[in-house]
């Protein structure tokens, strides 16, 4: 599998990291409740077909990137920083 | 307490490591490694909404301009070299008068100092893209890494900053970055991955 780095180009997915979902948004510290804690921390989708990921290019660039994959055929369909991301707004 | 005797001396990046000479295939050497020595080297990290005056300042400074891509700027006596989205490394063939562009740089980006964090080497002879071939995955051939084009990525899981310079006579020219403490991991490959084409070492200033 190869990733197209915004930044680098296509680069073998050795050099990229994995993190997990990149779509699960962080409850606000102390005042979140335990079961949105517990939703946030262990409750994931696991989708047959289009996923958003967080993949870390350590070996290249050190940029945080979202990849758009498809589980199935790890076909990727779009690559994007994720810095642009949290500028941007609060998703 | 007995007085130890202890050398201050500095130690380039490659001593204990690497020494000039031959080694490999008899016959003409297909690959030149020049272990560069000297240079003055420091990251430059720009906020995204300082680039513009860091940019400015460099271009006034130097005469160059910040690559925002993979590649590498030269001038006669500075480098800027491409390290990631809104960083660059800035190097000198002398670090006289380093500290003192670093302060007036330092007013529109992070920068430090990492002159001695790094080993250098500079590969030439026709068969150094052979070399390189073994180590990097990235595509090499002149017609996808262009004279001027930067990578960074891993070589044999050491991570490492790669670019092409001019060509010279006898084949292209790269030169290759390494934390200065992988240095002796990187050579074990190189030594291995070299030896079939025959390679001469020598030292040189960067």
């Amino acid at each position: 599998m190869r990733i197209n780095c915004p930044h680098c180009g296509a680069r073998d997915a050795q050099e990229f990291t994995y993190l997990g979902a990149a779509d699960p948004q962080r409850p606000d510290g102390l005042a979140a409740t335990e079961a949105a804690m517990t939703d946030y921390v262990y409750m994931r989708d696991n989708p047959a077909g289009p996923h958003r990921e967080l993949w870390y290019h350590g070996a290249g660039c050190h940029s945080w990137l979202i990849v758009t994959r498809d589980t199935r055929t790890h076909a990727i369909a779009l690559v994007e920083p994720a810095k642009t991301r949290k500028a941007g707004a609060a998703a | 307490m007995a007085e130890t005797a202890t050398s201050w001396d500095p130690r380039g990046a490659w001593a204990g490591i690497a020494q000039p000479g031959s080694f490999g295939a008899k016959g003409e050497a297909g690959v030149f490694a020049i272990m560069l020595e000297g240079f003055g080297l420091a990251s430059v990290i720009a906020e995204p909404d300082t680039t513009a005056a860091l940019s400015q300042t460099v271009e006034a400074l130097l005469g160059l301009t910040l690559p925002p891509t993979p590649r590498i700027a030269r001038g006669p006596a500075h480098d800027i070299v491409w390290a990631g989205p809104d960083q660059w490394l800035l190097r000198t063939a002398s670090r006289n008068g380093f500290t003192g562009l670093l302060s007036e740089l330092s007013a529109h980006a992070a920068v430090s100092e990492q002159s001695d964090a790094r080993a250098a080497l500079r590969l030439s002879g026709p068969r150094a893209r052979d070399v390189l071939a073994k180590g990097v995955m990235l595509d090499l051939h002149p017609t996808a890494f262009a004279i001027g084009d930067v990578a960074l990525t891993n070589v044999a899981y050491v991570g490492a900053h790669l670019w092409r310079l001019d060509d010279a006579a006898d084949g292209p020219v790269f030169e290759i970055l390494l934390p200065r403490s992988m240095a002796g991991s990187f050579w074990s490959w190189f030594v291995a991955s070299a030896r079939e084409f025959g390679c001469r070492v020598a030292s040189g200033r960067g």
